[in-house]
């Protein structure tokens, strides 16, 4: 991730910030900066959303295709991540620079969306044993401005709360062929339910406390955090250390309480703005021309 | 207002994705009604509705326009011709529909519109910015479309209304909708737009009363829009695994009919009967030569093959539907000859290949879809995509089958590469080399590097190895330009009562060394081809025409097998050895025949040429007794002109008696070496069988010979023989050839085979009656002489042996390839022969004498010999009333019409010319000149009409 050039000076108003509950931009230490989000853009893809946290900038488009499933889960279809660090964001994700941190990325939404309670995988079942969808989630991050986790993962729920999977009206085997009708009405689809895709909480810990919505000025800060993916029913479902310090047993625990606390209003939240943006119905689409 | 939308909607690829698509669409604001009393619109003042029309219908007597359902161009687009159509409104919305769901009839609407420009004016509503409706979810397309229609109909009535306000109310233009949909009728009325049926309107209208005639039978609005699957699908290959096992279901290659496409059968090894197919949904998308599962039906339900010739000969594209079939296949006759009849589950294996052939000409040239006619007959016309349309319609293209689904009337597929234009005679050869998978590119580097360099010469340690026999008396006798010979003969006294004779073949194992580039190359080729012009080698130029040749007067290196002889022609003793010979002359047949007969020529070859003569003759009675069969098939040959290498004359090979001669010494020679081979090797012997054909083959020749009044016997091939020698009949002298042909279809074909892998007893050679055969007198042209010649080699100590030699398996393989190989080549000989006459036929019509081969329900085949060329003749065209009354009796079986009875073997007169009727698909045409029948046959022309001056005459070498 971008490296921030940080003073001493400027490390320890950071530091006494976050100690007086008062950070910088003015928020206290479980406050989240200001979200944009913004779905359906891409009209190519079968769901699409586009974030922006403060500066983070995330697009996110998914792709339904139909294949053969996997042979030790034949009754499901599968999700795939695709993270690609755009060098808009930054200089150094120019060529190869950004693979590292897609991986991480990519790997952790895979852990996190692997617990049976985030989402319904049968229901990507098209003929058992033989065809399934596959949601082909592309992640472009566009802009880096601190809090990729939290973004990322707030941007590929809205995308998958929007992706129509086509309906298939007849399948049935020809031969050793699958045999698929497509329903012709486009509008003729349906959707995921995506009410507890888990939403992924980053807590940063400075000196004796953590906060959420880190800044990159506050990462910098920081030596050690973790990543908690919170699905909408409070359940945590995959965690990952951060950084190279270590934690406490003791704050850990609170730090997952923590965690689990603010995921679950974030789902909430998240919710209850994409069902609003849903009942507006068809608006003009702002995307990036602002 | 937003000038820009988009149109989604999902497509489901090739291979089977789902892809979302996404069009923009762009409206506009200056498209412009096309209505002369408008003011509002900027158009310029050629409009086509008119400012007052005229009604001259009862049904509504105000000036009106008419806007136009897609239903009604889809079921009533004759009446739309008529005249009587003013001041007619065509959505694009109903233009669109009508591409899509019929060609014919949007190629029908363009045409009319394009002809009556004053009457019929399109409004562009899909991208007017008033009148563009998008798709509500739930609504299917044609319920969108109806309300677009719908839409326009209610935008004209409030556009025209501002620029009439002035008019009285019953001078106003109104907007009539005529549409066939009952719902869409009901909706329109709600929203206050007066709709009306077609047939109601036309009715109504007083001015012209005949136009009800050209009414279509009202049609309820049938949407057609769900594509019910036209086949039944295909079991799942565990089920049909399962089922085979079983036993409930049979495990074949299917085999199209050449007669019949909708007839087909599947031989299951190990049954004497094969079982029948018929109807689309029996063969159930198999391709000619796929290996499929079958099962059977009950046994009433069994049936015999129909007796009718039938192509599917579309000149159009019918789309995905299937034409109703019953009627092609009722007429077959129940009752008798019942055969196993079945139906396809399942495919248990595709043998698609590419396949060559044209495009079938397109109602719309510019559309991407387009049905490929293949060349050979057996597989079904293939829809492919492609946008060069218009380029390759003149060419002979190559096509490859991806898929067949159950909703696609034909198998679809993809452009592979063209060959080049139509009737070309380069590309006609390519295609049937192609077609018939016979390897023709240039031999490559490492073959060539395999040869011997020039100049080259007989080593002294070479001829130490082998027997001198350069002072022998040796000449050769082949057919005229002839330049691969690989056989030579001698004949000499050696007492009054012992002669030698001896067989000399061209050594080719010598240059051909076991596990080279040269040796694979030739294994894969398997044989020299033979086309009319062309000669495909097996291996390169300079073996097969020079150093292998065993030309005059030049010493090469041979295989031979010599005799003694007494003058009975009883063999006293054979003996093999590789030698060196040195040929006095190379003969042609007529040459030696000339030789044999002149008794003015006394020199020692034409002695040597006169005792072979005499004893090949005993010889051949001998054989003859034995059993052997003396078949027949037409062949011909062509005259070529040397300017332009197109055929200029066709002359039957002529049969003398020195090709009989030539033929029984090597058939001798052959028998020896098998016999000697198989001796010394029981196991891997690459040997010749001619397999008895089951008495089922011989049905039709049987049949054949009854109504002949000839009971004919084939219960062994001596009695067969003998019963073909007694059917002569003096007043039809060309019955018994004809005979013979029939004879020679129920045989089975004979194969190389190694002689681990069958059992003795079934060594015989069924044509030749022989207990034990191979072939080992052409190894320039066929690779299992030389696998013989090595193996005799090896037999006789002058060479060394290798392991794949002696591995049956091997051997069996490279046999399995060559018998596919020989096959082939044997289809490819006869496509090329058959591809010169027609180019023979180009510039002439000619009358000629022909016999029915068999005479069918529908059609007489028949056999032209001076060509070898079998047409058939249609008697009742399949859409019209029989032009000529044909009675058909399938007992016996014959056509009889007035008092003309045709049967089997009648001698008739036949006009053939070539069929141009399309440019792209010319065929050779047959039509009936005598027994003249009205309505059938056609006058005679004498007529010759060949317009080259060609005294340049190239005779084609075989």
């Amino acid at each position: 991730m971008a490296e921030i050039l940080l003073s001493e000076a400027e490390k320890a108003f950071i530091h006494h910030g976050v100690q007086d509950d008062l950070r910088c931009d003015g928020r206290t230490r479980l406050d989240y900066r200001p979200i944009i989000l913004e779905t359906g853009l891409v009209s190519n893809a079968s769901g699409s959303s586009r974030l922006r946290l403060a500066n983070s900038d995330v697009l996110v488009g998914v792709k339904v295709e139909l294949a053969s499933p996997l042979s030790e889960k034949p009754l499901e279809g599968r999700l795939e991540f695709f993270v690609d660090c755009s060098a808009n964001a930054t200089p150094e994700f120019e060529g190869r620079g950004g693979e590292d941190l897609a991986n991480e990325i990519c790997r952790f939404l895979q852990m996190s969306y692997m617990s049976g309670d985030t989402i319904n995988l049968a229901e990507l079942s098209v003929l058992t044993g033989q065809q399934c969808w596959v949601l082909y989630v592309d992640i472009l991050i566009l802009e880096c401005g601190g809090n990729l986790y939290d973004t990322v993962s707030l941007a590929v729920k809205s995308a998958l709360y929007t992706t129509q999977i086509p309906s298939i009206k007849v399948a049935t085997m020809d031969g050793d062929q699958p045999e698929l009708e497509l329903s012709e009405d486009p509008y003729d689809t349906k959707r995921l339910n995506t009410q507890n895709v888990p939403c992924l909480v980053t807590l940063m810990k400075i000196g004796n406390h953590y906060l959420v919505d880190p800044t990159p000025e506050e990462e910098c800060c920081s030596s050690s955090g973790v990543v908690v993916a919170v699905s909408g029913t409070k359940k945590i479902t995959a965690v990952r250390k951060i950084g190279s310090g270590s934690l406490h047993p003791e704050s850990l625990v609170s730090m997952l309480k923590t965690a689990s606390e603010v995921g679950t209003v974030v789902n909430k939240i998240l919710m209850n703005k994409l069902l609003e943006e849903e009942r507006a119905g068809k608006t003009q689409k702002v995307g990036f021309m602002r | 207002m937003d000038m820009l939308t988009s149109k989604i909607f999902l497509r489901k690829t090739k291979r089977g994705k789902v892809l979302k698509v996404v069009r923009e669409h762009y409206l506009r604001d200056d498209l412009w009604c096309g209505s002369d009393l408008c003011k509002k619109c900027n158009q310029e003042n050629s409009e086509v509705l008119d400012d007052a029309p005229i009604s001259s219908s009862t049904l509504c007597a105000c000036p009106h326009y008419v806007v136009v359902d897609t239903n009604v161009v889809l079921h009533q687009i004759d009446v739309l011709e008529s005249p009587a159509w003013k001041n007619v409104i065509v959505l694009q919305t109903v233009l669109e529909e009508t591409r899509k769901r019929s060609t014919n009839n949007f190629k029908k609407l363009k045409e009319i519109m394009a002809t009556r420009k004053d009457s019929f004016y399109v409004f562009v509503n899909e991208h007017h910015k008033d009148t563009y409706v998008e798709r509500k979810p739930g609504e299917s397309a044609n319920d969108r479309n109806d309300r677009a229609i719908r839409k326009a109909c209610s935008w004209y009535q409030t556009h025209l209304e501002e620029s009439q306000q002035g008019r009285e109310k019953k001078k106003k233009v109104q907007i009539i909708l005529l549409t066939q949909d009952f719902k869409n009728r009901e909706q329109a009325l709600k929203e206050g737009i007066p709709a009306y049926r077609v047939d109601e309107y036309v009715k109504s209208l007083k001015d012209f009363p005949d136009l009800q005639e050209k009414l279509a039978a009202s049609h309820s609005d049938d949407n057609a829009e769900n594509r019910e699957p036209l086949f039944p699908e295909h079991w799942a290959p565990t089920r049909i695994m399962t089922g085979i096992k079983s036993g409930k279901l049979l495990q074949g290659i299917f085999h199209c009919s050449r007669e019949n496409f909708l007839e087909g059968s599947v031989s299951v090894e190990g049954q004497d009967k094969s079982i029948l197919l018929q109807g689309h949904a029996s063969l159930n998308r198999a391709v000619d030569g796929d290996i499929v599962a079958v099962e059977l039906l009950p046994e009433d339900k069994w049936t015999s093959p129909s007796g009718i010739v039938l192509e599917d000969q579309e000149d159009q594209d019918p789309g995905d539907q299937i034409e109703k079939e019953e009627a092609l296949l009722t007429n077959s006759t129940k009752g008798k000859d019942l055969q196993p009849t079945g139906k396809i589950v399942g495919i248990i294996r595709r043998k698609w290949r590419q396949y060559c052939g044209i495009l079938l000409p397109s109602v719309l040239a510019e559309g991407t879809r387009h049905l490929f006619v293949p060349a050979e007959r057996k597989i079904p016309k293939i829809r492919i995509e492609t946008r060069q349309a218009a380029t390759l319609s003149s060419q002979k293209i190559i096509v490859a089958i991806d898929s067949w689904p159950r909703t696609s009337r034909y198998p679809l597929g993809h452009f592979v590469r063209a060959l080049g234009n139509i009737g070309d005679k380069d590309t006609e050869n390519e295609v049937l080399l192609l077609e018939h998978d016979v390897p023709h590119h240039s031999f490559p580097e490492t073959v060539l590097a395999c040869l011997p360099s020039m100049p080259w010469m007989i080593s002294q340690e070479e001829v130490n190895c082998r027997e001198d026999l350069r002072n022998l008396d040796i000449c050769s006798v082949d057919p005229p330009g002839c330049t691969d010979i690989d056989d030579a003969l001698h004949f000499r006294e050696l007492s009054p009562n012992l002669y030698e004779i001896g067989v000399h073949i061209a050594d080719v194992s010598h240059f051909v060394r076991p596990d080279t580039a040269l040796d694979k190359e030739a294994a894969n080729r398997g044989t020299t081809v033979y086309l009319v012009d062309r000669r495909i080698d097996m291996v390169p130029e300079l073996l097969s025409s020079n150093l292998c040749s065993l030309r005059p007067d030049q010493e090469r290196l041979a295989f031979s097998v010599i005799w003694e002889v007494t003058p009975n022609a009883e063999i006293k003793k054979t003996r093999f050895t590789k030698s060196v010979i040195r040929s006095r002359r190379a003969y042609t047949y007529a040459e030696a025949q000339c030789s044999i007969d002149d008794p003015l020529q006394q020199n020692e070859l034409a002695k040597s040429l006169r005792g072979l003569n005499k004893l090949a003759k005993i010889m051949k009675k001998n054989r003859m007794e034995k059993g052997a069969l003396q078949l027949s098939s037409p062949e011909i040959r062509f005259e070529v002109s040397t300017e332009t290498n197109d055929p200029i004359d066709v002359i039957s090979k002529p049969m003398l008696d020195t090709n009989s001669m030539v033929e029984e010494f090597m058939l001798l020679a052959n028998i020896s070496v098998a016999e000697h081979i198989f001796k010394h090797f029981p196991e891997c012997a690459v040997l010749r069988r001619h397999p008895v054909p089951p008495e089922s083959n011989f049905e039709p020749f049987l049949k054949a010979g009854k109504t002949q009044g000839f009971t004919l016997d084939v219960s062994s091939n001596k009695s067969l023989a003998a019963s073909l020698d007694a059917a002569v009949k003096p007043d039809n002298v060309y019955m018994n050839t004809m005979l013979r042909i029939l004879a020679t279809r129920c045989m089975m074909q004979a194969v190389y085979f190694s002689s681990g892998t069958v059992a003795q007893v079934d060594f015989y050679h069924y044509g030749l009656a022989a207990p034990i055969y191979t072939h080992f007198t052409s190894p320039i042209r066929r690779y299992a002489d030389l696998l013989v010649h090595r193996l005799l080699a090896v037999a006789i100590s002058a060479d060394v042996t290798y392991a794949e030699l002696l591995d049956r398996k091997c051997v069996q393989q490279l046999c399995n390839n060559l018998n596919y190989r020989h096959k082939m080549s044997q289809y490819a000989q006869r496509s090329s022969v058959a591809l010169h006459t027609h180019l023979f036929f180009r510039h002439r019509v000619q009358d000629e004498d022909a016999y029915v081969l068999s005479v069918r329900q529908n059609a007489l085949q028949v056999l032209i010999p001076k060509y070898g060329l079998e047409g058939s003749i249609y008697l009742k065209e399949k859409d019209e009333d029989s032009k000529s009354a044909f009675i058909y009796n399938p007992d016996e079986p014959s056509q009889t019409c007035d008092n003309i009875t045709i049967r089997t073997f009648d001698r008739i007169v036949v006009q053939v010319s070539l069929d141009s009727k399309y440019v792209q698909h010319q065929k050779i045409a047959v039509h009936l000149v005598q027994p003249q029948i009205a309505g059938l046959s056609v006058e005679p022309i004498k007529t010759v009409n060949v317009s080259e001056p060609t005294p340049k005459k190239l005779k084609s070498g075989n």
